[in-house]
């Protein structure tokens, strides 16, 4: 710690911060433009000038470190003169166009004008009369405003690692602008509007819809990915107009990505529902919530009665609240009786829980967002994590930037490989064979870490899986050097510090169980603690909805429940194998693989109960559609990656005749004759508590070796040529996402990402739609000529439901990969 | 497109620096000493060999008067107009300039021989008002002997 006055007074602050840091740390209030926490200092605004005891001139304290013995004094005579000289000259251009400018009321140059006196400047000048450019869809740039500060181009290089604005030009024709003046294209994360001091860069979508001081802010939580972040949302009138990261707030610290600063509106699409409605001969009518209760409570008696409770299946959701996720397994458990409870996570986290559990005895695999900082060598295995989990992305990056070697083993460019110190270019869904191959290095040439391995019992056997993958053999399948290979293991080897990193879920298809396994062999052999494994759940409350036994193998709190249920292969891949399926804010048929199975599935149900906040692709097969309440319109808990229960506020009045979920499932249990003993969300809360005898970490430890062989996806032929790779794209998580306006401005269809050699050998042209064929169905998608993706390969996300891509896909039922081999044709 | 040569230069560069940013001016140098001027595709080039944002690259290439936007004659006349060489007399150059040899500001002449650049200062106050040619230096101008020293340049 570092001792120093500031304006008479004694303050510490940690080595290494600027006069400023301690300052701001201490409460101490001086006043700064181009200065951000997560930049390098710049100097650029001079508005932080403060007079230091001992110097001659007066200087910049957020590029001036705080020394010991400094005294410092921020407001003296001569400091504010000279600040109101530097308002003066910002003032030269800056129109002062407040009344019709969104930032007014939280702007921070009108603050600085108004605490330091005049808006009138001694200096004449042409003031910028550039017109807004209004060309983009998200963000808009009035650089009349602009100040030159220089805090959005900084933040978007160094921060984001995107570089999309630069300072264009010198002296008084500097612009702030994309390298040509054309309209910003970037990954539209949209910090750079949080971190302008004026009003030069605004959210588009808030465009003259609200004065600052008429906004009334709550912080809640993303409802997307499983980072948890905090967003900050600004109400007026009962209607979200904006969300926000302010600094330090939040596991995000203030950080956040387009999904949670833009998609929020999807609570408001058209497509919400507004109340119940029963398929009455093939047309949808709305009912009442006593008739449409009513008639589910019947169709489900007489099927308990007839089939028993086992022909009764369930999907849960990461999107609902840990609350209603453990109500909807209390209700199938208690009120049906029936074990068959699943969710999406069976296709991602449950694989992880699983290989957690096969190698390390261990339950509820936490990650730690700020793992990657200070880590020596991070290894990411076929994985843009800065597009599945983008604010755990944002750490690797900066962990990368602070000096750790980051290796990506991908087949594909993406952000993460751009930063990457190594990129090893495997081929696509060859994770497991590489894994292996460095582990066999390490085997043969003793590079392991003796004192844990040599007590594990299964080494030899494990030892034989790892024969076959000789470095060449590994070379030949991987497509990577030998010399390669061999750097890597050794640097992975030698470090002291590491992380080892993917991302597997159901919207991805290159990666499985196996891979997860390899991933933990490897841990082992390292000597590493399973921490260094940080695989992130999915979405906002995969890992919450998991803890709450929406699984069915286990109750809440890993209480094994006896019989094991129906998994979500079983219920929904095996026509006829139930009678009733009741599913809650999942979209199966848009995100699941194999579309055309899962419908047979369903067309062979007695009853479908559709519960869910927008009438999804898989509402239009149901018999009773119910109407829950979105994220913002109810209280309750989510659970993100890390483990950690945050929040969620009641912001808005429901939607039409909306309930929160859990409030349908009392009620319908009620309806039933059974009372689920919850009145309100504290009743639920006090008894999930109370369940929490075997949380997770009580289970002792252990090491298990779990050999894996490489098992590749579908393989291409002559017939069906190339490997269709998904993977998700940076504005959408799930498919809820697709009904956000203002993301679909960005992207609102699956692209086709085919490399330009393929692209000629199909006859395919940019942006040309395409005829895409796979064993199990066709669909059309629009190509996108890429060369960041290797050729023999394609790239599609499967968020969007009028794209259908799930039409084309498969599922193992196993975890394993399921790449798809496919055909593509001029359309 | 760049050729070898200068591809290898622009590779051999980016190791001598431990960041690649710092390679970004020698680099631009080498694209202008190949095209004579940076287009926005040689701008593109240097930012795809470099691995740098776009915008980093033409914000550089934009800040700095050496480098050009567009082709520019056999002979650059970069003739200061700060405050001392206005004292002086240099808007009174600029006239003769654009009169004699029909030279404009930020202009190349129909027959290609002269570009007329207006320079922020170039350090000559003492002896202004002064101007460079290409590379060459020279001061205390009138308007008899800027035109004799233009004259040596064809």
């Amino acid at each position: 710690m570092v001792q120093l006055t500031i304006n008479g007074k004694k303050v510490s602050t940690k080595k290494g911060n600027t006069i400023l840091e301690a300052a701001l740390d201490n409460n101490i209030k001086i006043p700064h433009l181009c200065h951000d926490k997560r930049l390098m200092p710049y100097g650029g605004c001079r508005l932080c000038i403060v007079e230091i005891e001992g110097r001659k001139k007066p200087e910049a304290s957020c590029a001036t470190f705080a020394t010991d013995g400094l005294s410092v004094w921020t407001d003296t005579p001569k400091v504010i003169k000279i600040r109101q000289t530097v308002l003066e000259l910002i003032l030269v251009h800056h129109p002062l166009d407040c009344p019709v400018c969104d930032k007014a009321g939280e702007c921070d140059i009108q603050d600085l004008v108004y605490q330091y006196g005049s808006p009138r400047t001694r200096f004449v000048a042409e003031k910028n009369h550039a017109l807004p450019d209004t060309r983009g869809p998200l963000v808009e740039l009035t650089s009349s405003r602009c100040v030159l500060c220089g805090k959005c181009v900084r933040l978007c290089a160094e921060h984001q690692g995107k570089g999309a604005l630069g300072l264009i030009g010198r002296g008084f024709p500097t612009v702030v602008q994309p390298a040509f003046g054309e309209a910003l294209e970037c990954d539209f994360c949209g910090q750079c509007i949080d971190v302008c001091p004026t009003g030069a860069l605004m959210n588009k979508s808030l465009k003259f819809k609200a004065r600052p001081w008429f906004l009334e802010e709550k912080d809640s939580i993303c409802s997307f990915c499983g980072c948890g972040c905090t967003l900050t949302l600004g109400l007026t009138d009962g209607k979200i107009q904006r969300s926000r990261g302010m600094q330090d707030r939040g596991v995000n610290r203030g950080n956040l990505c387009g999904r949670g600063r833009f998609g929020f509106d999807y609570i408001y699409s058209e497509n919400r529902l507004r109340s119940p409605m029963i398929n009455k001969g093939g047309e949808l009518v709305t009912v009442t919530w006593d008739e449409a209760l009513n008639y589910i409570s019947d169709r489900m008696k007489s099927i308990i009665n007839a089939h028993g409770p086992s022909s009764i299946g369930a999907i849960g959701s990461p999107r609902c609240t840990n609350e209603e996720n453990y109500c909807f397994q209390k209700f199938m458990r208690n009120v049906v009786g029936s074990n068959n409870i699943d969710s999406s996570a069976s296709f991602g986290y449950g694989l992880v829980e699983k290989a957690w559990h096969m190698a390390f005895g261990l339950s509820g695999h936490r990650i730690d967002l700020k793992y990657p900082t200070g880590k020596e060598v991070i290894l990411a295995i076929e994985s843009d994590l800065t597009v599945t989990h983008p604010v755990f992305g944002l750490n690797i990056l900066q962990a990368q930037r602070e000096g750790s070697e980051l290796i990506v083993a991908d087949s594909r460019e993406t952000k993460l490989t751009r930063h990457s110190t190594r990129w090893a270019r495997i081929k696509q869904g060859t994770g497991v064979v590489f894994l292996n191959g460095i582990m066999r290095i390490m085997m043969d040439r003793g590079l392991i870490d003796n004192q844990i391995v040599l007590h594990m019992k299964d080494v030899s056997a494990f030892e034989e899986t790892l024969k076959e993958y000789t470095p060449s053999k590994v070379s030949e399948i991987t497509g990577l050097s030998r010399d390669e290979l061999v750097t890597i293991t050794e640097t992975l080897v030698h470090a002291k510090t590491r992380m080892l990193t993917l991302s597997i879920g159901v919207s991805e298809n290159s990666k499985g169980l196996d891979t997860v396994l390899a991933a933990t062999n490897l841990i082992h052999l390292l000597g590493e603690s399973p921490d260094a494994l940080q695989i992130p759940a999915e979405y906002a409350n995969t890992f919450g909805l998991y803890q709450m036994g929406v699984r069915p193998d286990a109750g809440p709190a890993y209480q094994w429940t006896g019989v094991e249920g129906k998994n979500i292969f079983e219920m929904l891949y095996e026509p006829y194998s139930l009678k009733a399926l009741y599913i809650m804010g999942a979209d199966p048929l848009v995100n699941f693989p194999d579309k055309s199975e899962i419908i047979t599935t369903l067309k062979s149900l007695y009853l479908l109960i559709v519960q869910d906040i927008a009438l999804t692709e898989t509402a239009k097969f149901a018999h009773v559609i119910l109407p829950a309440s979105s994220w913002a319109e109810k209280e309750g808990t989510y659970t993100n990656a890390e483990g950690v229960s945050q929040m969620l506020p009641r912001l808005i009045e429901p939607a039409g005749q909306s309930l929160p979920d859990w409030k349908i499932l009392k009620n319908l249990a009620r309806t039933m004759g059974e009372d689920m003993a919850v009145h309100d969300t504290t009743d639920i809360v006090r008894e999930i508590d109370s369940l929490r005898v075997k949380y997770y970490d009580s289970f002792p430890m252990t090491r298990i070796f779990n050999p894996v062989h490489y098992v590749p996806g579908e393989e291409p032929d002559t017939e069906y040529p190339v490997n269709m790779v998904l993977r998700d794209v940076l504005q959408h998580a799930g498919s809820m996402s697709t009904r956000s306006k203002t993301l679909n401005l960005i992207s609102s269809e699956a692209l086709l990402e085919i490399n330009r050699t393929d692209a000629d050998r199909f006859g395919i042209s940019h942006n040309g739609y395409v005829k895409v064929i796979s064993r199990r169905g066709t669909v059309y998608l629009k190509a996108a000529v890429s060369d960041s993706v290797p050729d023999g390969n394609v790239y599609v996300p499967t968020h969007f439901p009028h794209s259908a891509v799930s039409t084309l896909t498969h599922q193992s039922g196993k975890g394993r990969i399921t790449t798809e081999a496919v055909r593509i044709e001029t359309a | 497109m760049l050729n070898e040569t200068a591809l290898q230069e622009i590779q051999e560069l980016k190791i001598r620096y431990p960041e690649r940013e710092s390679a970004l001016l020698p680099a631009l140098y080498i694209a202008q000493r190949e095209f004579g001027w940076l287009s926005n595709e040689a701008l593109l080039h240097v930012a795809n060999v470099l691995n740098l944002p776009e915008a980093k690259v033409r914000g550089t290439a934009s800040f700095y008067s050496m480098f050009k936007d567009k082709p520019a004659g056999r002979n650059i006349v970069q003739l200061c107009t700060n405050i001392s060489c206005m004292i002086a007399g240099s808007d009174g150059l600029v006239n003769f300039l654009q009169t004699r040899y029909g030279m404009k500001p930020d202009e190349t002449t129909p027959d290609g021989r002269f570009s007329l650049i207006l320079m922020e200062c170039i350090g000559a106050c003492g002896t202004a008002p002064a101007m460079l040619v290409n590379t060459d230096f020279h001061e205390n101008l009138t308007e008899q002997n800027i035109g004799e020293i233009l004259e040596t340049y064809k």
